[in-house]
């Protein structure tokens, strides 16, 4: 189990789990996230790992994206709130997303890429 | 866009299906695998697929009979793909999405799906409204919206 206490989600064809990696955290998606609403599992996650990263004062989430083949709509409007709360954070409370990215995989490389722009600063896409 | 302007040198293929979810995936895998044999650009075909799926999506809620379908032409000279979806709904979904269709159709394609993103964060009712501009954007298509009585027609083309 990781330093948050968040469980693995293998939900239909996705599965989301949450690493240690020395003093940051790293969450990796894989499989395909094309349910009807994948906030239904999604929301709380993303709480879940927001709320930990606050209380522990971890400064950077590596978001791994690589092996993840699909991601509808639905699930981009859930990364993408789960990025906005960073707006609601003081300075000494913010930390950084790093998103990682496939190349191969055409929608990663389009859309990912614009997650950069939701909140300027604290978005890192590589 | 319709089939029956489909030259004799286009190649198509149509599906219906009754709006169940679970067959989206199938379809898209399906229409990755059609593409493979029609056209040589694989971004291009991903982008087609995503875009179909992102279509199918929005036909099978908004669908108020079992009527959806999708028709996927290639003009095998230019490389250019059609896609149309068509399915029945409300008239309430209806003027959802026309007025979604207007809001995302003008202006900066990545403008306009970044201000989709940060709206559809802020909405709590299990809907996006993230589809069309993610199309736009993603597609770099041309993007068509008719509606005839309840039917609805969706179409992207893409060079």
């Amino acid at each position: 189990m990781n330093r948050l206490n968040i469980e693995k989600i293998h939900e239909d064809r996705m599965e989301v789990e949450v690493f240690d990696e020395n003093s940051n955290i790293c969450v990796r998606f894989k499989g395909d996230i094309d349910m009807e609403d994948p906030g239904v599992f999604l929301d709380p996650f993303f709480n879940q790992l927001h709320e930990g990263m606050i209380a522990q004062k971890i400064k950077e989430v590596k978001a791994d994206f690589k092996e993840l083949n699909f991601l509808n709509s639905s699930g981009i409007k859930a990364v993408a709130k789960w990025i906005m709360k960073l707006t609601e954070l003081s300075d000494a409370e913010k930390y950084t997303i790093r998103i990682l990215y496939n190349r191969d995989i055409t929608w990663q490389v389009t859309s990912l890429p614009t997650l950069n722009f939701l909140v300027p600063g604290v978005v890192k896409v590589e | 866009m319709s089939v029956n302007n489909t030259s004799v040198r286009d190649g198509y293929i149509e599906l219906k299906f009754g709006p169940r979810w679970k067959y989206i995936a199938c379809v898209r895998g399906f229409i990755q695998n059609f593409l493979a044999i029609s056209i040589v650009d694989q971004s291009k075909a991903d982008k087609i697929a995503m875009a179909a799926s992102e279509l199918l999506e929005n036909a099978v809620k908004y669908a108020s009979k079992d009527d959806t379908h999708i028709v996927i032409k290639v003009s095998p000279a230019t490389e250019q793909i059609q896609i149309l979806v068509v399915n029945t709904a409300d008239q309430e979904s209806i003027d959802t999405l026309l007025t979604i269709y207007k809001k995302i159709s003008e202006g900066d394609a990545l403008q306009v799906y970044v201000t989709q993103m940060k709206e559809a964060a802020l909405r709590s009712d299990g809907k996006s409204h993230l589809g069309l501009a993610r199309i736009r954007y993603e597609t770099g298509g041309d993007l068509k919206v008719d509606v005839h009585n309840r039917e609805v027609q969706v179409s992207i083309a893409i060079g």
